[in-house]
């Protein structure tokens, strides 16, 4: 009986290290995650996918907080039958062919990129300040050390994405009125 | 046998729990890269989103969330206002009381008790203490930096002493510039008008290895005249030059240095006795680091040097030396505690000419200050009820030993709705001119100041309310406070009029709400309205005879109204406005006056801004602040000017 309990404390105290251990995740991987996982979310209207073998792109505008995470977490995914591709930008205007755009802070103003890249059918996705209620799709929020979500639907739509309703349900969904 | 049992479980219980215990750090805490991506592509969404996750820097998204009235200008509102100064990016918060004097001066203050020598209120910029300690105000004239490298200005009024430290009494400004890593790249800006002569600035960020940035600024400016109300110019134009830099260092994904500095030199014209010299410089080295995921330490020490000579008034060095030492961690499920410890120096030399009006004695004074603090947030309820507790313990030169405690409350409401409460005692601690300010600058004075003059006191009580869902943000904040040994200038020799002595002869009260409402018209169109209303009243304790009844010590208006409006046009055109309507001032013979500022700016590209600002359009001049009848009064003119800003 003792040795049974003992088994069983000690796989309990390993696992709650495992916990412990997956939650050291840092801000930027989950990010990473994150980016990834919206691709099974969101559909892109027929123009933006010139076949389907073309990779689905994630690019990164401005500096890149992921590392090499983002590039592992895409490592021998597909989405259907298309591959993925990381891809870095300095200057909006080399972005071509870019599925999920995440904007980094340092790349500049969001609004004047957001202007930019005006209905192209880009999932725009940033940490910036009221991201979503300037225009952006979706924006990562930290509070209390958790990633919260906010989803601007009406900005996809413009853009003729279409947001799954799975991924709206955990988020808080912005709207600007008068649109 | 059952004993025998018990103790080897309990033998192998503390082996285990010992072999866990002692697991070596680097095995037990993995670096971050270790998380698989694996791991973490099997969680949902919703897992995902309940990770608790690490990061460099929490504070100042959890700023907002603090119990307190606080109203944040972001880089962008800066631009869009057309402000060409810090203290003009700060009339776009409305819990401030915010007023010109003339081309130099500004009286500018929170919840009353405003005046050219306001001494309730603690400025910042990145960290670094700008009030002087000469009369606990600041000189508005050299807090100057380039508005474009600004990140964003925290405005918070009522108490925050105990976070903040000495001197927050009614408010706190804190100015926060970007990262080096946000400014890469040239940026050439200039531009000229009638009030704003010309204007200039070079910026330019680089890249100095894969994890340090830099940046290095030049700027000048020329600013013109005030005038009289006659409509004669006053002669106080003036200009400033000034360069600084910035270095940024990720050296690890857990930790953050930062090394900057700027200098100045400027000079101000006056009607007679010749121009006011200043000058200064500053260099500030920050270093934080995430010690684990539930823990933080920061370290920051900067050296600050001003120099100002006022011709037939007085002149000062001061030389201010500044280490802060803060950790902030978690304990249990339940408690974040930040605590923090600080040692200030200065060394303050101030002249006496012989054509000196007044003097402060002894000339050159040496002083130390010994700060520690302690605060702690308790979620009794996780995410809905906190309770933040803690307190500040200073010790100065003049009064000892000083405590500054508060407590908060703030209780999430499940309509994205914030209800919070918040009870402080503040205190203004004397200051050079409270003691030590003598005139005429020779015997027989007749004035001087308080040998006994102790610590101001006040016991704020505030209640507030925050709501944001969607595109609608809201803030309500109401306040009733309690002063006890405000400044009152004694008779020495009652009736005689003179000589007079500085004393805490006056208490007082000061009650009033600020409101603000931000709402997006549209996704093009933001509308931002402010509107604060304000009592201050002042009586004489028994036995003074101070029949001022606050009159030098606040002059505020009782309400003022603020609404701002940004929409952006098509053809890649913006346009902004500001109106300010601002009651008579008290104990002024300022009327009330209303005002408009409009920008226009047009960015044909990414790399190009031009904009047209007008400022002050309604009148060709009006008063914001001063007395009356005073010869020295100015009025402040209509003004426009255009600029170009390109990034490359």
């Amino acid at each position: 009986m003792a040795l049974l309990k003992i088994t069983a404390a000690l796989l309990l105290v390993c696992a709650a290290r495992l916990g412990a251990q997956t939650a050291k995740a840092s801000e930027a991987q989950v990010k990473a995650v994150f980016l990834f996982n919206f691709a099974q979310f969101v559909d892109w209207p027929p123009e933006a996918v010139p076949d389907s073998q073309a990779p689905l792109v994630i690019g990164i505008l401005g500096e890149d907080p992921f590392g090499d995470f983002l590039d592992a977490t895409v490592r021998g995914e597909r989405r259907g039958s298309r591959p993925f591709a990381i891809r870095r930008y300095q200057r909006v205007g080399d972005i071509k062919g870019c599925d999920i755009l995440f904007i980094n802070r340092s790349a500049g103003d969001p609004e004047e990129i957001l202007a930019r890249l005006k209905n192209r059918p880009i999932l725009t996705v940033s940490d910036a300040e009221r991201f979503a209620e300037r225009g952006g799709m979706i924006r990562f929020v930290t509070d209390r050390g958790r990633i919260r979500l906010q989803i601007n639907p009406v900005s996809a739509e413009a853009a003729h994405l279409t947001i799954s309703s799975k991924l709206l349900r955990v988020a808080e969904v912005i709207t600007p009125p008068g649109r | 046998m059952a004993d025998m049992r018990t103790v080897a479980a309990a033998t192998m219980w503390v082996f285990t729990l010992g072999l866990i215990g002692f697991v070596p750090p680097g095995l037990a805490q993995q670096p971050d890269s270790a998380v698989s991506a694996e791991a973490l592509k099997q969680l949902s969404i919703e897992q995902l989103m309940d990770l608790q996750v690490t990061s460099v820097s929490k504070r100042p998204e959890r700023l907002s969330q603090t119990a307190s009235a606080i109203q944040v200008i972001t880089q962008q509102d800066i631009r869009r206002s057309g402000a060409a100064s810090l203290a003009e990016a700060l009339r776009l918060a409305s819990n401030l009381q915010v007023a010109q004097l003339d081309s130099r001066q500004w009286a500018i203050s929170a919840r009353g008790f405003n005046g050219t020598a306001a001494n309730k209120l603690l400025v910042l910029i990145d960290g670094r203490t700008v009030y002087t300690p000469l009369f606990s105000g600041v000189f508005w004239d050299v807090q100057e930096l380039p508005l474009a490298d600004i990140d964003r200005i925290e405005v918070i009024s009522g108490p925050g002493a105990t976070l903040w430290g000495a001197n927050a009494v009614n408010g706190v400004i804190n100015v926060i510039t970007k990262d080096a890593k946000d400014t890469q790249g040239l940026l050439l800006s200039g531009g000229g008008g009638t009030e704003q002569h010309g204007f200039g600035t070079v910026r330019y960020g680089a890249a100095l290895g894969s994890s340090l940035r830099a940046r290095v600024y030049g700027r000048g400016f020329d600013r013109d005249a005030t005038a009289f109300p006659s409509g004669q110019d006053a002669a106080d134009d003036w200009h400033l030059e000034q360069g600084g830099f910035r270095m940024d260092w990720e050296a690890s994904s857990a930790s953050h240095a930062t090394l900057q500095g700027d200098l100045y030199d400027g000079r101000i014209a006056q009607d007679s006795g010749g121009d006011i010299a200043v000058t200064g410089r500053n260099v500030i080295a920050k270093w934080s680091r995430t010690l684990s995921e539930r823990s933080s330490l920061t370290a920051q020490l900067y050296y600050d040097r001003t120099h100002r000579d006022i011709p037939r008034l007085f002149g000062e060095d001061l030389d201010t030396y500044d280490a802060e030492l803060q950790h902030s961690t978690r304990l249990g499920a339940r408690h974040d505690l930040v605590w923090g410890l600080g040692y200030r120096n200065i060394n303050d030399r101030t002249l006496v000419g012989a054509d000196s009006t007044i003097a402060f004695l002894p000339t050159q004074v040496a002083r130390e200050w010994f700060t520690g603090f302690v605060q702690d947030e308790i979620a009794l309820v996780p995410n809905r009820l906190h309770v933040t507790l803690g307190t500040k313990i200073e010790h100065n030169d003049y009064t000892g030993f000083e405590i500054q405690p508060s407590g908060r409350v703030s209780w999430r409401l499940a309509s994205s709705g914030l209800l919070w409460a918040a009870v402080s005692r503040a205190l203004r601690t004397p200051s050079r001119i409270d003691r030590e300010l003598f005139a005429p600058a020779k015997p027989p004075f007749l004035f001087s100041g308080g040998p006994n003059f102790h610590s101001e006191e006040e016991l704020a009580y505030e209640l507030g309310y925050r709501y944001r869902q969607g595109s609608l943000a809201l803030s309500v904040a109401t306040f009733y406070s309690r002063y006890h040994g405000l400044r009152s200038l004694e008779q020495v020799n009652p009736p005689n009029p003179v000589p007079l002595v500085i004393g805490n002869g006056q208490d007082g009260e000061s009650y009033g709400g600020e409101v603000t409402a931000e709402y997006w018209l549209t996704s093009r169109w933001r509308v931002h309205a402010g509107y604060t209303e304000l009592r201050v009243h002042v009586w004489p304790n028994p036995g003074s005879t101070d029949k001022s009844r606050g009159a030098t010590e606040s002059q505020a208006p009782d309400r003022q109204f603020l609404l701002q409006s940004w929409v952006d046009l098509p053809g890649h055109l913006g346009f902004a406005a500001g109106f300010r309507a601002i009651d008579d001032i008290n104990h002024q013979l300022v009327p009330a006056y209303a005002e408009l500022n409009a920008t226009i700016i047009w960015q044909p590209t990414a790399h190009l801004d031009l904009s047209l600002v007008g400022q002050n359009l309604l009148h060709d001049q009006h008063r914001e602040f001063g007395a009356a009848a005073s010869p020295t009064r100015r009025d402040i003119q209509r003004g426009a000017y255009g600029a170009v800003a390109w990034r490359f």
